[in-house]
């Protein structure tokens, strides 16, 4: 008759479950986090002077798939851009009516590490995802066709690649206007969102 | 007892599949009535706005895939092309950015419930002596999951939409300015303010 309750979190089963539960959580936030600032870490940061850069097409650079990675690259009087193994699509240089420069931060990891967030306990992807992001700089072009008709282009590039590539655009008669700083600015990533 | 009930219940069911394929006709009498017109897209006018340059040219090119989607129009011309200048009846789409907030990707994936990228935009369709034909307002938001360039994708669907989902006149005739807008989209499509008389 001495019976007394013991609430169900004093358990054995249930102690062990939860002390196990956080252990999980924190073993796969310290590797999350490892992973983010090794990714963040191994991104260059000098800005040398590019003709052939890694870079992920977005959008609009006509014949290249969205969302594809390849090489970015000038070829005499033509920029090109080649997915891996697959032929090249090329534009003229002179055609190129302005290029911007800016900054992207986003998520890395893709779908695999949002889900791998989402399972994680007690909130624990949220805190992985204040530091699982990378920063970019991205690269918009306009350029005209053969007809005149203006097309837009944007790539997604490794931070510090973007500002020396557009020179060299320049450089190879790209035209290029100077309201890229401003939208450099305007870009990058606000933080403060009240404003 | 049963079976009137039963009976009742199919004749109810009849009636409902009939709504939602007469609902769907006259969606498909619009859409096929409508390759009348070309239209040619122009660059987006950033207005008051300080909208990045990626943003613009995102929208812009997004825009022209979704139009092209749509089947709505004979052709669908890029700002500048020379070969819509041959063309009789071209409409033109012109876009006005009222408000953008660019979000933060880290800040939705950490709180869920801040950071949302917004953009407004204004997108009128004018013949060329400026005439407009329609006018709306039009908005694209990322709100949860995904990139803030996703919000281009977004207000290009929704403008793409909002065009196929409204009746264009016939392009020989007068055109009076007005905006066909269809009550109970789905998609969040606020007829502008100002709207055209």
């Amino acid at each position: 008759m001495n019976h007394t309750d013991i609430p169900w979190y004093r358990t054995p089963n249930a102690s062990l479950l939860i002390r196990r539960s956080a252990l999980a959580a924190a073993i796969l936030l310290i590797w999350y986090t490892a992973l983010a600032m090794a990714q963040n870490a191994s991104q260059p940061t000098n800005s040398n002077t590019p003709s052939s850069i890694r870079a992920t097409h977005l959008l609009g650079f006509e014949g290249a798939p969205s969302n594809a990675s390849g090489t970015l690259s000038i070829q005499d009087d033509s920029l090109q851009f080649q997915k891996n193994g697959k032929p090249a699509v090329q534009i003229k240089i002179a055609s190129v009516q302005d290029v911007f420069v800016g900054e992207q931060s986003r998520q890395v990891g893709g779908t695999a590490m949002t889900l791998g967030k989402a399972a994680a306990p007690f909130g624990g992807g949220r805190v992985v995802s204040l530091f699982a992001h990378k920063n970019y700089d991205t690269l918009s072009l306009e350029y005209v066709d053969a007809n005149g008709a203006l097309h837009g282009s944007i790539f997604e590039l490794d931070k510090g690649q973007a500002e020396a590539f557009r020179n060299e655009l320049a450089a190879k008669g790209a035209h290029v206007s100077n309201s890229d700083q401003q939208a450099k600015q305007s870009n990058a990533e606000v933080r403060n969102e009240n404003k | 007892m049963k079976t009137s009930k039963g009976i009742s219940l199919f004749g109810f069911a009849a009636v409902i599949m009939m709504m939602g394929i007469a609902a769907k006709c006259s969606t498909t009498t619009d859409s096929s009535s409508g390759p009348q017109w070309s239209v040619q897209v122009d660059k987006v006018d950033p207005g008051d706005v300080n909208l990045a340059a990626s943003f613009q040219i995102a929208i812009y090119e997004n825009l022209v895939d979704e139009l092209g989607k749509t089947k709505r129009f004979k052709q669908v011309f890029r700002d500048g092309d020379r070969n819509a200048s041959a063309v009789s009846d071209l409409l033109i789409l012109k876009r006005t950015v009222q408000k953008y907030a660019p979000g933060s990707e880290t800040q939705r994936a950490v709180t869920t419930f801040s950071g949302a990228t917004k953009l407004t935009v204004r997108s009128q369709l004018v013949t060329r002596d400026g005439q407009v034909i329609l006018e709306r307002t039009v908005d694209g938001n990322v709100r949860f999951m995904g990139g803030n360039l996703r919000a281009t994708h977004n207000l290009a669907r929704n403008v793409a939409k909002g065009i196929t989902q409204s009746s264009l006149q016939v392009p020989s005739q007068s055109v009076p300015a007005q905006s066909g807008q269809r009550s109970g989209a789905s998609t969040k499509l606020v007829r502008s303010q100002s709207g055209a008389s």
